[in-house]
């Protein structure tokens, strides 16, 4: 996977030493992700930029606190999904979709007809209806695919804890699945 | 509102990684592929870049608290004045307390022909750091004071009791910090005393120390409670 990258040990502690423009190769590193991530947390993509752009310039801020810089990835994560647990405290959960997700499919549609753009809008309303700790969850497991033990640092949640968020919101998702198609 | 069923224990152990998806009953798999082709749904990474605006954030802001070098950063901290007081922890047994007691014993001030202690700045204080880690290559302490670089503050433990220490100059006011052991583990003081939540949100909390002000006389302590 490194190809002769530097390893963001070697990046973070370029940073530290006083070159700040080597944070670019975090951010190429990492952005996707985070962007993905925020924004299935927040159903919309202005806020879900906010959090992910907070999230770094504070990441960058306090990179000296990095405790473990070979998992660099898991603390971005977490500073990130706490500045979307911040967006989400600021307003109702109900707003969180509705506004941004596109129309439901109609009902006369089945699962296997549907266009992609209509299924992902599907698979994002029945998402955004999951509270938020069984959505970061399910999140971080089966569209960021982190194991369980990177989930935990990425939370500060318990392994057990997190399985069953998983596998609650598997349940909830499918449910929902079932009952929108 | 959807009614939730329970998922087979089965189907969740294949979703979890921890058993072949074969092993599954016809109605699972449509279950399984169901949830994996939502998940595989969301994977698109949304066509968005904030790196411009991050960078921009960055170039305005003040450089990161440790790109001084360390070694003009030991000199500033070697070249301060400074005096000595300690901070005791007094939880580790007489044997802990003998062997600091040497050290609180010391004066605050110059006591005799040839003792010369560096006259504290009125705004700063030492505070001495005990730790015990049994078995430890290394301690350090990293802290708001030192902007958490490594290398700045190291403890020692001379007679390989466990027991490690040293000592800083600080400004007066609250400092946060964490030992470091071993260059990797990062440990609260169990006898701080006071901590913080570390600002992530995961719960990890920092000690707190708070140093009074100098005057002749330095007391440093931990959170508020001279030890």
């Amino acid at each position: 996977m490194n190809d002769g990258a530097p390893t963001d040990v070697d990046v973070v502690a370029r940073v530290l030493g006083g070159d700040g423009e080597a944070f670019g190769i975090l951010i190429r590193r990492y952005e996707p992700g985070l962007l993905r991530f925020a924004t299935r947390m927040l159903g919309n993509s202005d806020a879900a930029a906010d959090a992910v752009a907070e999230s770094l310039v504070r990441a960058y801020r306090h990179l000296a606190q990095c405790r473990d810089p070979a998992h660099l990835r898991s603390w971005l994560y977490r500073i990130t999904g706490n500045r979307c647990r911040s967006h989400l405290a600021r307003r109702r959960t109900s707003d969180i979709s509705l506004s941004d997700a596109p129309p439901l499919a109609d009902a006369t549609d089945t699962w296997g007809i549907l266009e992609r753009g209509e299924q992902v809008a599907l698979v994002e309303r029945a998402l955004a209806a999951l509270p938020a700790e069984k959505r970061e969850a399910f999140v971080l497991k089966h569209v960021e695919g982190m194991s369980y033990e990177e989930m935990a640092a990425a939370t500060g949640a318990r392994i057990p804890t997190l399985k069953m968020r998983v596998h609650r919101a598997r349940e909830a998702l499918l449910a929902a699945l079932e009952e929108l198609v | 509102m959807m009614a939730m069923s329970p998922i087979d224990p089965q189907l969740q152990d294949v979703l979890d990684g921890e058993r072949d998806p074969a092993t599954l009953s016809p109605d699972q798999r449509e279950a399984y592929a169901r949830l994996i082709t939502a998940a595989e749904s969301l994977q698109q990474a949304p066509r968005l870049s904030v790196a411009d605006r991050v960078m921009a954030a960055i170039r305005a802001m003040p450089p990161v608290p440790s790109r001084e070098p360390a070694s003009r950063r030991l000199w500033r901290w070697l070249a301060r004045p400074r005096a000595v007081t300690v901070r005791l922890r007094p939880a580790w047994t007489l044997a802990l307390a003998a062997a600091l007691g040497a050290v609180v014993l010391l004066p605050s001030e110059p006591s005799g022909p040839g003792t010369s202690f560096p006259i504290p700045g009125d705004r700063e204080g030492v505070a001495q750091f005990v730790g015990h880690f049994p078995g430890a290559r290394s301690v350090e302490v990293v802290g708001s004071f030192n902007d958490w670089s490594r290398g700045m503050l190291s403890l020692r433990d001379d007679n390989g009791d466990g027991i490690w220490h040293g000592a800083a100059v600080l400004p007066a006011g609250q400092h946060e910090y964490m030992f470091v052991v071993d260059g990797e583990r990062w440990v609260a003081d169990p006898l701080a005393g006071r901590y913080v939540d570390d600002g992530f949100g995961i719960g990890r909390e920092n000690s707190v120390l708070i140093v009074r002000p100098s005057r002749g006389a330095v007391t440093s302590d931990g959170a508020g409670e001279s030890r």
